[in-house]
């Protein structure tokens, strides 16, 4: 899940300063969890501009519609169609990617040019849940973890080395950067220890291949899902949550 | 890796001479007189001096422009020091390349504080190799004629690489298998971080078993109870003894600047006196004294040692 924060409501004003007509868009997916661009918070923020004295129209996303999946997204943005053509402004409250996907099918396929702007710092994709949260991979193309025993030495080390620890490993093996971390590289030895590994620790692993991260990625794929029947093929699968264990969040 | 020698430093080390390294630091400046007169004050002590790159991950004078005038200007052989915290690897290996044309003949590898630590937090960290990886290029670049990418390098530069280890390092296994593997990928001599306990030093030792690369201890005789003081609670890895400690603090009521220099002076002798002693029963192929300004010291810590 794409981790995501709002901005400073001052920033947002800022970005939104002569523009009178503004429309402001959630994300049904990860912007959901995280409170930045679900009904609620949509809600919210059209009633702050009304009050600065905006014309506001609201596009709610519902739960599973992802601003950033454009086929089942645009169907909303298409029902206020007449707004977003006459808008000054496209406030998104989704991460930068919702935000970009929007502005390009505003663009390309609905023929206007509108003001993007975000109203949500992006911060990482993360897991874990449904309180805390961590960043554990930043999709760097080419994955390390066979390396290194599932722990992610570019994300999880703070410096990204392919070969710690470094010297600055605190008294408790927390990270220089940050005494709230572990170092990742005591967390790969001690596994590695564990699993009767650590000749492979002495071992150079070569440096990472930055070359698959070549900016931006483009991907096809062949087959698309046709979400309609997705949702409704893993309907029985939703029916096993009701029977399975019950997951505790660690203190 | 050929036997040949290159430095000064590398001469001594493997003639099994005992040998002292000192250090410079280049400053935020748009010159390097401080580190010259520092490095003045040290020919005659000291076999080589590091020369500082971005330590703490604050922005100086580049230590390779610093090391190259401080070798032209005053002969001191500089060890100088690169940091993967800054560089990708392509201006890492531009880098080696130059100190080659420099004239300089050793480089010690380091990873580097992280950026955010320093006086630039901002700026985008790199760590495109680390302190292994970086030996590795230097490695390749002097002895295969080849950087990281297989590409040929035309007259390639005759450097030594060396590497740090620290002694006190919290989970000190990792810390020996990291340098075991610094050692494998072809580090010439190893310096460590700055060592005020002997039993922090012996179980480094014991830990680590017999390695075939000299190890340089870093010890700091600290000029002021400051300096002693901020290494035993901001350096990772550092403890310094309280009985030193108390010492240092005892010479700060000391009203005369005189005698308090001479305290401060004893209160170093007598501590490291019996430190170096120690050091003569352990594989220390040498010292790497690291404070910085404070070369009146040195005759007394090799005196010892003779
Ligand atoms: S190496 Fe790390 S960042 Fe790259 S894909 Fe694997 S987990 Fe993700
Ligand atoms: S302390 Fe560990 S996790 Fe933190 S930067 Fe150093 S090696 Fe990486």
């Amino acid at each position: 899940m794409i981790a995501q924060e709002q901005k400073p409501i001052e920033e947002i004003l800022g970005y939104l300063e002569g523009k009178q007509k503004v429309v402001v868009m959630g994300c049904g997916g990860c912007a959901t969890f995280y409170h930045t661009g679900d009904k609620k918070a949509v809600r919210d923020m059209g009633e702050r501009l009304r009050k600065e004295g905006k014309e506001v129209t609201e596009i709610v996303l519902p739960l599973g519609i992802s601003a950033c999946e454009i086929d089942m997204s645009s169907k909303f943005l298409e029902k206020k169609r007449k707004a977003v053509e006459n808008a000054d402004a496209l406030l998104m409250m989704s991460c930068g990617d919702g935000a970009q996907v929007i502005a390009d099918y505003i663009e390309k396929r609905i023929g206007a040019t509108v003001a993007v702007v975000p109203a949500n710092d992006a911060l990482g994709l993360v897991g874990g849940g449904p309180k805390k949260f961590k960043e554990t991979c930043q999709m760097c193309g080419q994955c390390e973890l066979g390396k290194t025993v599932g722990i992610c030495p570019l994300t999880a080390c703070g410096k990204g080395l392919m070969n710690g620890p470094c010297g600055g490993v605190r008294e408790d093996g927390k990270c220089e950067v940050d005494p709230e971390k572990d170092c990742a590289w005591v967390k790969i030895y001690e596994r590695m220890e564990k699993l009767g590994e650590l000749d492979k620790f002495t071992e150079m692993r070569d440096p990472h291949a930055w070359s698959r991260a070549k900016r931006p990625r483009l991907f096809e794929i062949e087959e698309p899902v046709k979400p309609v029947s997705a949702i409704l093929g893993s309907l029985p699968s939703y029916l096993t949550l009701f029977t399975g264990p019950k997951y505790e969040e660690e203190e | 890796m050929s036997d040949e020698v290159y430095s000064q430093l590398m001469k001594e080390l493997s003639e099994g001479k005992y040998v002292f390294t000192g250090e410079l630091e280049p400053e935020k400046a748009g010159d390097v007189e401080e580190p010259i007169k520092a490095a003045r004050e040290l020919v005659g002590l000291v076999t080589a001096c590091n020369v500082t790159d971005n330590p703490q991950s604050f922005a100086y004078v580049s230590s390779l422009a610093a090391a190259y005038k401080i070798q032209l200007e005053t002969g001191m052989e500089c060890i100088y020091q690169l940091r993967c915290a800054d560089r990708n690897r392509s201006a890492l290996l531009s880098d080696i390349l130059g100190a080659g044309v420099l004239g300089l003949k050793n480089i010690l590898a380091l990873t580097g504080d992280h950026v955010a630590l320093g006086d630039t937090p901002d700026a985008k960290p790199v760590y495109d190799l680390d302190s292994t990886t970086l030996i590795a290029l230097i490695r390749r670049v002097v002895d295969e004629g080849k950087d990281l990418a297989g590409n040929e390098i035309h007259n390639p530069p005759k450097l030594h690489v060396g590497a740090a280890a620290a002694p006190g390092a919290a989970v000190l296994k990792a810390e020996i298998a990291k340098v075991k593997r610094k050692i494998k990928v072809g580090a010439e001599f190893i310096q460590t971080q700055v060592v005020y306990k002997t039993e922090v030093l012996d179980r480094f030792f014991k830990e680590l078993g017999k390695v075939d690369v000299p190890i340089l201890v870093g010890i700091f005789p600290a000029k002021t109870y400051a300096q002693a003081d901020f290494f035993d609670k901001y350096v990772a890895g550092v403890d310094v003894p309280p009985d030193y400690l108390q010492h240092m603090k005892e010479t700060k009521a000391i009203k005369d600047k005189e005698k308090r220099k001479e305290e401060v002076d004893r209160v170093n002798i007598e501590f490291f006196t019996e430190f170096l002693e120690h050091l003569k029963d352990t594989p220390a192929a040498g010292c790497h004294i690291m404070a910085v300004g404070y070369p009146r010291i040195i005759p007394a810590l090799k005196k010892v040692m003779e």
